[in-house]
């Protein structure tokens, strides 16, 4: 039996090790950004704010952006840090991961080709979706555009899948399609009868985008023109380019992956698998641009009266509450009735809500993961209560 | 790759198997040295195989016969893994296993124990105290976990020093990785050699 020198075994396995010890610097740069206009400074609720902000980033939370419109006008702030590593402080101007409050852009965009009537809310998806995509679909042709909007199509979630979650934190960088998101749910039964009953999935406005795709060509071009444009939101972004996630007023996002209480960098992986969804996430916005999307969509800026109403539709929850509309989140929050959306994901969240009854709008998007439990996050509700306070009561 | 990997280690074990029989008394003799290589993914079993090839590491250890015949031993070990992902690893482990003999020295195993994973994170950390953030290194977490594997290994000697090299492929469920994910799964494809050294 050939021999083989102990100094060649160690040499090999020093080698294979080394090779593999390049730390991933789960570091993306992120820099200042410069602030257009000053924020007005004679908001009479700003000190009630900015201290429920500083509670929020006293309570584990890196930094939280914020943008509020009420009958006094504009007014933005910042609290805390963009980048843990650099002491970098978050500025009103950094762009937010707007996470699920993508799909209140999608439904709008949505809405608009069924206003140019390239589509109908009531039709079965399988009139408009790709049949390699229909495929993966158990009962597609039971599911309407409208069931996808406002998430009753009983269709499974695709991230509900062991298989997708540990193939996406081993392999962050790997290039997810929208189709394949659909191969984890191929097969599967509909969880429940479609239109019986409000689930929300992402994986509905996954779909969503494949029949835009292929009723536009291309459904982030279509959204540029049809939304960000005639809003004038020049500081949103969604694969207007492919480094859009690499600009460098985005923060770094943190995630307390072990629910421990500490945090870590994760703003590659943040990066990669927001750059990977399309629909169900992917924008990126500054959170006045939010707030103004928003307004001109429930001020009627973007689609027409009857339309709109359509959006407000809201289907019940479990408790005979009302759950949500067409890409719209129906919610109580400080004990008032409120109308946008929220969004959660591995390095980041946010809410963008509208209150009816006190005709405010506001955005608050924060750096650390709200996708699975932290304890951080009990002091942080009770921060953002202050905060619902500090802004309505 | 990962097929052929597998394809190119059997034929490995088989030609050394083959070459080496009936050259020595044959021992078994307890407390052997246990090498191994091993390759880490975070994933369900039998997917994904190539991302375990960018996980390398290295592991020690024995074991103990409960019979005259050594197929039903204890082994023991450390093991340790490089994963830029999900962060590094260290685990202790204990594993009884079954090694029935398949033909001559040609043997297999199905094991199945307990390991406590002290897995580290992939970026440095933070934790906040008293409003101010202060560095936590690497700083990971200790989960208990339930390694399930199976092998194909052969039995050779070398003058008196019996030498058994083996692959294998081992699912390890670990507990407790979050208060939303409490159950993670993770692979390792490990190839090594247990080596009896007759003194």
């Amino acid at each position: 039996m050939k021999t083989i020198s102990h100094t060649s075994v160690i040499t090999l396995l020093f080698t294979m090790l080394i090779s593999c010890t390049v730390s991933q610097q789960n570091r993306v740069a992120s820099s200042s950004c410069v602030q257009e206009s000053a924020p007005i400074d004679t908001y009479s609720r700003a000190a009630g704010i900015n201290k429920a902000l500083e509670k929020l980033t006293r309570s584990g939370v890196p930094g939280v952006a914020f943008a509020v419109y009420s009958a006094e006008g504009w007014w933005e702030t910042a609290a805390g840090l963009a980048d843990l590593e650099s002491k970098l402080p978050m500025q009103p101007c950094h762009l937010q991961y707007l996470q699920s409050v993508s799909k209140t852009y999608m439904a709008a965009a949505i809405l608009k080709l069924y206003e140019e009537k390239k589509l109908k809310l009531d039709t079965p998806i399988t009139a408009y979706l790709p049949e390699k995509y229909s495929r993966y679909i158990t009962g597609a042709e039971q599911v309407t555009v409208r069931m996808l909007l406002n998430h009753t199509s009983g269709i499974p979630e695709y991230n509900y899948a062991p298989a997708y979650v540990s193939k996406l934190l081993q392999q962050p960088e790997f290039p997810f399609t929208a189709g394949e998101y659909l191969t984890y749910i191929q097969g599967k039964p509909l969880d429940f009868a479609p239109g019986s009953k409000y689930s929300y999935r992402n994986v509905n406005y996954v779909i969503l985008t494949l029949m835009a795709d292929a009723i536009t060509g291309n459904h982030a071009a279509y959204i540029s023109e049809a939304i960000f444009k005639p809003l004038g939101l020049v500081h949103t972004f969604y694969r207007n380019e492919p480094g859009y996630l690499d600009y460098p007023n985005i923060p770094s996002s943190y995630w307390d992956r072990h629910s421990n209480s500490i945090v870590e960098n994760v703003s590659l992986l943040q990066r990669n698998n927001v750059r990977n969804m399309v629909g169900d996430d992917g924008m990126v916005s500054t959170p006045k641009d939010a707030v103004m999307f928003l307004k001109g969509l429930l001020e009627g800026k973007l689609l027409a009266p009857e339309t709109l109403e359509l959006m407000k539709t809201w289907v019940m929850g479990p408790k005979g509450n009302n759950e949500y509309g067409l890409g719209l989140d129906h919610a109580l929050i400080g004990g008032y009735r409120a109308w946008g959306h929220s969004g959660g994901g591995i390095g980041a969240g946010c809410q963008l809500y509208y209150f009816p009854d006190k005709n405010v709008y506001f955005f608050a998007g924060i750096n650390l993961g709200t996708v699975t439990d932290s304890p951080l996050h009990k002091e942080a509700e009770a921060a953002l209560n202050a905060l619902y306070r500090a802004m309505l009561d | 790759m990962q097929t052929r990997f597998i394809l190119l280690a059997a034929a490995l074990l088989l030609t050394i198997s083959a070459s080496a029989q009936n050259e020595t008394p044959r021992t078994y003799t307890n407390f052997p040295i246990i090498i191994t290589v091993q390759f880490h993914a975070l994933s369900l079993p039998f997917r994904n195989l190539k991302s375990n090839f960018k996980n390398v590491g290295i592991g020690i250890g024995t074991e103990v016969s409960h019979n005259g015949q050594q197929n039903w031993v204890t082994q023991m070990g450390v093991l340790w893994y490089r994963n830029r992902n999900v962060g590094n690893g260290f685990m202790p482990h204990l594993q009884t296993v079954w090694r029935p003999t398949l033909a001559d020295d040609v043997y297999t195993e199905i094991k199945a124990g307990l390991g406590y994973l002290i897995s580290s994170r992939p970026s440095p950390s933070w934790r906040q105290v008293n409003g101010v953030w202060q560095p936590a290194g690497h700083k990971g977490k200790g989960m208990f976990t339930v390694p399930l594997g199976v092998s194909l290994g052969a039995n050779t000697w070398a003058g008196k020093t019996q030498l058994s090299p083996f692959v294998t492929y081992q699912f390890m469920l670990v507990t407790g990785y979050s208060a939303s994910i409490p159950l993670v799964p993770e692979t390792l494809i490990q190839t090594g050699a247990r080596v009896h050294i007759d003194y």
